[in-house]
């Protein structure tokens, strides 16, 4: 928590003043649209880009933030500098802000191909469908049967100390709060996570930012498995990197949705509709499915990055994290305080300690 | 045709839907009660569900407490899917402890165990809470540790809309059908009159006969009554034939009788012979005079009586005139009059014709059918009840009792040997009627008839 507070900290220091210029220039232009968005803008560049060539008229500011930087900025901004639409992985943090009344609805016949678990409320709507995944170094793992379930990899972990030590990666879940997200699903959904913890903790397992530094350290040889990696990025990577092996795992894969709402303050509501509009059509799908390296959420829409062919490929296993008051559970101070004091003893477990 | 003032089943449809109407509305509002009612029930369960999830995961930890919120507190919260949650555990010093801050409490919450329910705006929304409190009993910390569960009120609200609509829709079935059966059970009800009414008007004037009786009961009177309306017309109509039918005859005949008698007249060259016959013309044509005056009479005195408005008269001067004439007129036969009367001055109100016509066929009447040799009494008296009474007694045959009420109706004469029109008595009763009085014939000491009439006196 103290982390995150000095994230804050700094945040604050820095954004009122970086968005105070955009958000007046904003305001001057009725055909603005501000976004703050916690996702890659080379991910959402390809969707602007199209977007901007349909609706050429909308000038597009976008801001990229961290989730938790995004969630602060979003409370501690005065209203008049909010922006008009917000867009973050931490699905449990934007459920926090739409239930604390950041969030207006948007009713259009677009929202009616979303399962209702990416839509809550008709305020916040999940847009892509991207399951969580494992990554595994393919010739480290020549020869070793793979686990393909969180209780075989407990099993492996256990049963292989030394092949794993030090060699496996996972998020810090003090630092991301899409790490946070993931292990607080495992814990719901599964009644061996705490075994895996302490599995994961005796061989010293090493703790990243994001996903993209496990999938690269993997790839390179430095770590032999990844743990809990967004399935986009492992994808993607996997595409131009033969080394790259990803696990969907079959007794569940969590399946995240990037999740985007138009404020109840927004000053360019009509514009921001659109682009929601947009984002959930099945054109705006295609665009995501084809170009942004995201996985696009749409049944109808075609190619390799889609639920269908995920569906397909790897059925009877994905459990979609639905979007709804529930989870604010894990983002509960007293609970978060134990959940990662809980953490931290599995995971920081000190081997050398007897 | 008679412009109806209002139609009875308009009337009664119409009452019908008016009290539908207001049953509608307080059913209404009963069902939209109830209908909340059961949606906050429902959901108040749940709501209370989860807040002692959530209270039972409060513990204190190294003189700490700490709450370990369950997630299934809030995932069961979410079979409302499209409500906001909002929660506030308050620590035994009052204290914030997790959750959301500032929420509202009830007016003069008391901690207790029991669950208390409440609606609070918070964050701008209408928000449907629970209130719950735990008693801890450590060293560390003692007191009350409130929980505060809220849930906005989408859910609900779509509940109780459904059962309120769903309700709605069959209560207004069975009130429409209701409708429609009393519609139909007033055209049923008031089909006879059409059918009665139908039936008169596609009479031909000459169908005479009653109306069948119809089979349902409640109709039965008024068929009874029209028909026997009908009876009374006819009777009259009857009485009329009569009349007119005897009245021409007995001119026919009178005229006749003069006609042949002329004839034969002008026949004869014998002075006395002519003379006799003469005479016998003139029998006849006073007898046809007399039948042409009763007539008149009878006429005049029925027109009288509808139209002419009563004054005070003294029926002390009234028979003293009238028997002044009649008198006069019978000077030459062996009939003696008496007169008495028991008070100098009785008025009565009246009409002085149409009584003194009825009198003096009373006098006439009882000079006619009585032998040569009568006495005639006539005696008016006051008697009770502000009543006066005239008794008119002759020493004739009289009228036997069977025979006295055939006497008073036109043409009836009981024998005909005596030339008489037959309508003194009629006019009689006429003038007595229209004076609310009474007439009665009865048996005269002498054994002759009695004419006893009753007649209200002058108002007191």
């Amino acid at each position: 928590m103290n982390l995150l507070l000095q994230r804050l900290a700094l945040i604050m220091a820095l954004i009122p003043h970086a968005m105070l210029s955009h958000a007046e220039e904003a305001t001057d232009q009725p055909s603005s649209l501000v976004i703050f968005s916690a996702t890659d803008t080379s991910a959402m560049q390809p969707i602007i880009d199209a977007f901007k060539h349909i609706s050429p008229a909308i000038k597009i500011h976008y801001h990229e933030f961290q989730t938790n930087e995004l969630f602060n900025a979003i409370q501690q901004l005065p209203e008049d500098q909010l922006p008009d639409l917000v867009i973050s992985s931490a699905m449990d943090l934007q459920i926090k802000l739409v239930n604390d009344g950041y969030a207006q609805p948007f009713t259009d016949p677009v929202t009616e191909t979303l399962p209702h678990w990416a839509n809550w409320r008709n305020e916040a709507f999940g847009f892509t469908y991207e399951p969580v995944v494992m990554v595994y170094n393919k010739p480290a793992f020549q020869g070793i049967p793979l686990p393909n379930t969180h209780e075989k990899l407990a099993l492996a972990i256990r049963s292989n100390n030394d092949f794993f030590m030090n060699r496996i990666g996972t998020y810090d879940i003090r630092l991301s709060g899409v790490g946070y997200l993931f292990a607080s699903q495992d814990e719901i959904n599964s009644s061996i996570s705490s075994r895996l913890k302490e599995n994961l903790g005796r061989v010293v397992t090493n703790l990243h930012c994001c996903s993209s530094n496990i999938i690269e350290e993997t790839a390179s040889g430095k770590l032999v498995f990844g743990y809990n990696v967004i399935g986009s990025y492992a994808i993607k990577y996997a595409q131009t990197d033969p080394t790259i092996g990803i696990i969907f795992p079959e007794d569940y894969t969590l399946v995240m949705s990037r999740v985007a709402f138009i404020t109840r303050q927004a000053r360019h509501a009509e514009n921001a509709r659109s682009f929601l509009r947009y984002l959930l059509s099945l054109e705006g799908q295609q665009v995501i499915a084809d170009k942004s390296g995201l996985i696009a959420l749409h049944p109808n829409v075609k190619g390799p990055l889609t639920y269908s062919h995920l569906q397909r490929d790897y059925p009877l296993r994905f459990k979609p994290i639905p979007l709804g008051p529930a989870l604010m559970v894990y983002l509960d101070h007293l609970k978060q305080r134990r959940f990662i004091n809980e953490w931290n003893n599995a995971i920081l477990y000190d081997v050398f300690v007897p | 045709m008679t412009k109806a003032v209002y139609s009875l089943q308009q009337h009664l449809i119409t009452r019908t839907v008016l009290l539908m109407i207001i049953v509608f509305s307080v059913l209404s509002a009963g069902v939209w009660d109830y209908a909340s009612r059961a949606a906050d029930l429902s959901y108040n369960r749940l709501l209370n569900s989860a807040s002692l999830s959530i209270i039972e995961r409060i513990s204190v930890q190294e003189s700490q407490i700490d709450l370990d919120l369950p997630y299934a507190a809030l995932s069961m919260l979410e079979l409302a899917p499209d409500d906001k949650v909002y929660y506030e555990v308050i620590d035994h010093t009052g204290q914030h402890l997790t959750g959301y801050r500032k929420t509202p409490s009830p007016v003069d919450y008391q901690p207790h165990s029991d669950p208390q329910f409440f609606t609070a705006k918070y964050k701008g929304e209408v928000v449907s809470w629970v209130v719950q409190s735990k008693l801890l009993i450590a060293p560390a910390a003692n007191g009350w540790v409130v929980i505060k569960l809220g849930q906005t009120r989408n859910a609900r609200n779509e509940l109780s809309g459904e059962i309120f609509f769903s309700s709605l829709a069959t209560l207004s079935g069975i009130l429409l059908l209701t409708t429609l059966l009393v519609w139909l059970g007033v055209r049923r009800a008031l089909q006879p009159l059409s059918i009665i009414s139908e039936n008169l008007k596609n009479r031909s004037p000459n169908d005479l006969r009653p109306l069948n009786t119809p089979a349902i009961k409640e109709v039965v009177p008024l068929v009874d009554a029209i028909n026997s309306y009908q009876q009374q017309l006819l009777h009259n109509l009857d009485t009329m034939k009569v009349f007119i039918a005897d009245a021409s005859h007995q001119i026919r005949s009178s005229l006749g009788g003069i006609q042949g008698q002329l004839d034969v007249t002008l026949q004869a060259s014998d002075t006395e012979e002519i003379r006799s016959r003469l005479i016998n013309i003139r029998q006849q044509h006073k007898k046809l005079t007399r039948l042409t005056n009763q007539l008149l009479a009878h006429a005049l005195v029925t027109h009288r009586s509808d139209s002419i408005e009563p004054r005070l008269i003294s029926l002390n001067a009234l028979v003293e005139a009238l028997l002044t004439e009649t008198v006069r007129d019978q000077a030459h036969t062996q009939i003696d009059f008496s007169y008495t009367a028991k008070t100098d001055d009785i008025r009565i109100p009246g009409d002085k014709v149409s009584l003194k016509e009825a009198l003096k066929n009373l006098l006439e009447n009882a000079v006619r059918y009585g032998p040569d040799i009568n006495q005639i009494d006539i005696t008016l008296s006051p008697c009770d009840g502000n009543l006066v009474e005239i008794i008119i007694d002759d020493s004739g045959p009289g009228i036997p009792g069977h025979q006295r009420r055939q006497a008073i109706q036109r043409f009836s004469r009981l024998s005909s040997d005596v030339s008489g029109s037959g309508l003194g008595l009629a006019i009689v009763e006429t003038v007595i009627q229209a004076h609310q009085g009474t007439l009665k014939l009865e048996r005269s000491p002498s054994g002759g008839l009695r004419v006893l009439i009753r007649l209200p006196g002058a108002p007191l």
